[in-house]
């Protein structure tokens, strides 16, 4: 269904081809203490791609993407995204970069209305200075009424309308999840990391999340990693899946790969590990 | 005249973005600028000037600096007494080495002074949250009033340690020294604190607002999302500190004419400001000047019905206003955490639907 | 080296070194006693107590006034009715008093988690501390008006004053014919260093082997968790409150011996603060250790750096130096690494 899409949506140009390399993640250890969180993981993510990150509970796949924004520093191995090389970053540079992602437990700022946190989102994009911020006059007016119409695109994307000014705090769990969606949405991002979108719904916000999921993709050609348990979700939303265990990699491929591995089969029903 | 907001239409992102949506709030605040800056200067006397409307707006700069960062960025600090001294002094040592400056740009630039000093101690914030951070500015509050104590440079060798304001005009008027006239005091402390209140509105509703509030309420979320914590945490810093310099500045040179570190800017006045924060509301800016009204207008209440009406001795007067104050702020958190501002919100929705109460 | 023989003794100079440090671990081990109660609440509840030091003042003019029979609120009383009363007798024995004014900590405690805690649960911290400061003024005030502001001498019966014999053993060490009078040690110090040393030792003990104790850390370790298994909060709190009230009051005690009850006391909750960013909110050994240092470091800075700049050092020296240490290690001197998740 990935196919069909009109290359004239993909934005974020930065001269990679569709299905070429967006992100490398080549070695990556990361230990805290003695504590081992991952050893030795390679994948790769192509542009334009939905790649799921799966595993058991403990099995390194928050610390990765954490790892990916920069907000882990891993001992060993680089990162290479849109062919820039690194390993230590800040998360804020990262994020300037084109990395966006939401959040496993919702890191919403509860004191702000749904438009401000969206609005958060254009941060990297908003440049005006302090004091024509402060005269609320000239380039920073223009520049907020401009990011203003690209947030109100995204509001009614999600259809959220409804509560554009209600503080998140207030909102129900569903469309917090929501809201996040579309705070990572307006820093317009080359790269969307999804931490478990869909954990703690119920089937009908599943369809929901799932179709959003897909439309981002599809509509806006936004390259997506996304980490979640229901398998049935990710074997049907992703092109290509890695699955992860103890901090390893076991398994990589299309869905269909994945499904038929032995190895991802025993970390999944629990054969003891040697 | 009614509140309410039905037929009042927005057709564009700008006036959905104003600051009083709705007209007959809009009326409301014109009017009591129209009172404020054209019919109480005519009415003001000695005792309304120097014992509460100038007190109202100096404590009133100085809880909208204190909320912008404590309200908006989440930052506790309890080095208010000291940046207000830093902003007096900072006022008095250029108003003596230019006196040709007109008084209205040396207010300006002590808040700057104030704003450079502000983010050299706002820098631990970078490695060092919450109370660790409060205790932290508790250092900046001791050592700079020790400061000014003890390098006779700052109060210019003066015998007796106390700086004293020389007479400044604007417009030929005088606005600080022992002849000012108590109208023009007061319209000079009234334009700065609208002028800088406005600014601090647009402040906390355009970017840099919102990366404050994203540090206040998840700070690891907000750099993963790319506020730089560094720069929203040291312009909070440095506004804040300037609002709270200018504070000073006025403090020192209009309303008491003359200070002595220790007692004018002690750790009470820290705490003062704190507590008009809390009380009026934070990160609103209403609150600011909700709180500030409060806690200036209570001691002044009280002291005339304890003193004056029931003719009870000052000092026991003194030790039950601190007993009240004690008292207030404990009762107004276990009401409402979210100040006065908040209390007022909740009239206001209750009068969009007035008379029906669903 | 500071430690030089000549001929027969030690350098006079070091000697006053030593002298200033011993003073610096006595005044330290008096630190670490605020610093105590401060991190028993901050444990157990989360809140930053900032009426400790006031709890302190409050208790110790509590005691001096039932020490000498004072009529409570004598000043308002007799300012509404006209009156002219002061004093109901001549007041009662040190012990009792002791006993009592310990008894008016557990009702204040009792009293705190009534009408202020109860109300103020599953607010965030800052609410909490803006609320104990609102405590710390109505007491200060409170305790002004029952007892009156003027400064009261505080007498249970502990020795004070210089020790000879420490001054005359410590005299032979110098080289004969030194310019040296011995090292100055007041026995006030070293009681109220031994008392402190005897209450954190039963602190401990009360932790580690009693339910209530265990109850204690449970709670310190996770609220939620220690809720589900039937430890009741609410008398948690009571207790603790009091245990940081009987703190309060030996320190109320030592304190107003050394140096009048009077509103300053209330300001070594002041002192105290650096203490705890230095040995962390959390940890009771971060608490007498950061005290220790803290202690030392001031007297050293006030001999020695005090004289260069000014004078009057105290104030914020101890500030600066807890500053600086919390730049290289945020989680103080005892607490874990912090691991940032999300």
């Amino acid at each position: 269904m990935n196919q069909h899409i009109d290359p004239g949506t993909l934005r974020a140009d930065d001269g990679i081809e569709r299905g070429g390399m967006l992100l490398h993640v080549d070695n990556i250890s990361l230990s805290f203490g003695g504590v081992k969180a991952i050893t030795d993981v390679s994948f790769d993510v192509k542009k334009g791609e939905i790649r799921a990150i799966i595993g058991p509970n403990g099995a390194g796949k928050t610390s990765m993407l954490n790892v990916i924004n920069g907000f882990y520093h891993p001992q060993e191995g680089t990162i290479t995204f849109r062919g820039e090389k690194r390993r230590r970053m800040r998360p804020h540079r990262a994020a300037s970069q084109g990395i966006a992602r939401t959040f496993q437990n919702i890191a919403l700022f509860k004191g702000m209305t749904t438009l401000d946190n969206i609005m958060t989102g254009r941060m990297t994009l908003m440049k005006s200075s302090m004091l024509s911020q402060a005269m609320w006059w000239g380039p920073a007016h223009r520049e907020e009424i401009a990011h203003r119409e690209t947030v109100e695109k995204i509001i009614d994307f999600l259809e959220i309308e409804h509560i554009r000014k209600t503080p998140v705090g207030r909102l129900p769990y569903g469309l917090q999840k929501r809201v996040e969606l579309g705070r990572a949405l307006a820093a317009d991002p080359a790269l969307l990391l999804l931490d478990e979108p869909m954990a703690g719904m119920n089937l009908e916000e599943k369809e929901d999340m799932s179709r959003f999921v897909l439309d981002v993709n599809q509509q806006f050609g936004t390259t997506i990693a996304l980490i979640e348990h229901d398998m049935g979700v990710v074997m049907d939303l992703s092109d290509r899946v890695v699955v992860l265990d103890y901090g390893r990699k076991i398994g990589d491929g299309t869905p269909d790969e994945v499904r038929n591995n032995q190895a991802v089969i025993d970390a999944y029903l629990g054969v003891s590990h040697e | 005249m009614l509140y309410r907001e039905t037929g009042d239409f927005k057709s564009s992102y700008a006036t959905d973005q104003q600051t009083f949506p709705i007209r007959s709030e809009r009326y409301l605040f014109w009017g009591a600028m129209v009172i404020a800056f054209l019919v109480v200067p005519f009415f003001i006397n000695d005792y309304w000037e120097k014992s509460v409307l100038v007190p109202l707006l100096v404590w009133s700069m100085a809880a909208l600096g204190l909320n912008i960062l404590t309200g908006y960025c989440g930052q506790v600090s309890l080095g208010t007494g000291g940046f207000m001294a830093v902003g007096a002094y900072a006022c008095y040592k250029l108003m003596t080495a230019f006196p040709d400056l007109n008084i209205f740009f040396v207010v300006i630039l002590s808040g700057g002074v104030t704003a450079f000093v502000g983010m050299l101690f706002g820098l631990p914030s970078l490695r060092i949250k919450g109370f660790y951070l409060a205790v932290a500015t508790l250092a900046a509050q001791f050592f700079l009033v020790w400061l000014f104590n003890k390098v006779p440079w700052f109060y210019n060798y003066s015998a007796s340690g106390q700086i004293t304001a020389p007479e400044r005009t604007i417009f030929g008027i005088a606005v600080t020294g022992a002849s000012a006239p108590p109208w023009a005091t007061y319209l000079f402390c009234l334009t700065l604190v609208f002028l800088f209140a406005w600014m601090a509105r647009n402040l906390t509703r355009g970017t840099l607002g919102r990366s404050w509030m994203a540090i206040r309420d998840m700070d690891i979320a907000a750099e993963i999302i790319g506020v730089q914590p560094l720069k929203a945490k040291i312009s909070a810093f440095a506004v804040s500190s300037f609002y709270i310099g200018v504070a000073g500045a006025l403090y020192f040179s209009v309303w008491l004419g003359a200070v002595e570190p220790t007692e004018a800017f002690g750790i009470n006045v820290s705490f003062l400001v704190l507590f008009m924060v809390i009380i009026g509301g934070l990160g609103s800016i209403l609150g600011s000047f909700l709180g500030a009204a409060f806690l200036t207008l209570m001691p002044v209440l009280l002291k005339n019905v304890m003193v004056g009406g029931l003719g009870w001795p000052t000092d026991l007067a003194a030790h039950f206003e601190i007993m009240l104050v004690g008292g207030l702020i404990v009762f107004f958190l276990i009401v409402e955490p979210h100040g006065l501002a908040q209390l007022w919100r909740l009239v206001k929705e209750k009068l969009r639907l007035w008379p029906f109460p669903y | 080296m500071v430690l030089q023989a000549r001929g027969h003794g030690v350098s006079p100079d070091f000697l006053n070194f030593i002298e200033t440090v011993l003073n610096g671990l006595m005044s330290g081990v008096m630190y670490s006693l605020v610093a105590l109660g401060f991190v028993l609440i901050f444990k157990a509840s989360g809140i930053f107590n900032f009426a400790q030091g006031v709890m302190a003042l409050f208790a110790a003019l509590t005691l001096v006034g039932l020490q000498t029979g004072q009529v409570p609120f004598a000043h308002l009383i007799n300012a509404i009715l006209g009156t002219d009363i002061h004093h109901w007798g001549p007041g009662l024995p040190t012990v009792l008093a002791i006993l009592v004014t310990m008894l008016v900590m557990i009702a204040l405690a009792f009293l705190i988690e009534k009408v202020v805690l109860k109300h103020l649960v599953n607010q965030e911290p800052i609410i909490l501390f803006m609320a104990t400061i609102g405590l710390a003024y109505f007491l200060e005030g409170m305790g002004d008006l029952m007892w009156g502001a003027d400064v009261k001498a505080l007498d249970v019966g502990l020795p004070s004053g210089g020790s000879f014999w420490w001054e005359d053993v410590t005299r032979a060490w110098a080289p004969e014919g030194a310019d040296y009078f011995g090292m100055y040690i007041d026995t006030l110090d070293v009681s109220a260093a031994i008392i402190a040393v005897v209450l954190v030792v039963a602190l401990t003990l009360f932790s580690q082997y009693t339910a209530t104790g265990r109850a204690l850390r449970a709670v310190a370790d996770d609220h939620q968790a220690a809720l589900s298994v039937g430890i009741s909060l609410r008398s948690i709190w009571v207790i603790v409150w009091s245990i940081a009230g009987f703190v309060a009051l030996v320190a109320g005690i030592m304190w107003g011996a050394k140096s009048g009850v009077q509103f300053s006391l209330s300001l070594i909750a002041l002192k105290a603060l650096p203490v705890l960013i230095l040995g962390g909110f959390t940890s009771i050994p971060g608490a007498i250790v950061g005290g220790l240092i803290i202690g030392v470091g001031e007297k050293l800075a006030e001999a020695y750096v005090g004289p260069i700049v000014g004078g009057a050092v105290e104030n914020w020296f101890a500030y600066m130096v807890a500053l600086a240490f919390l730049l290289f290690r945020p989680q103080g001197l005892y607490g874990e690494k912090i691991i940032e998740r999300i």
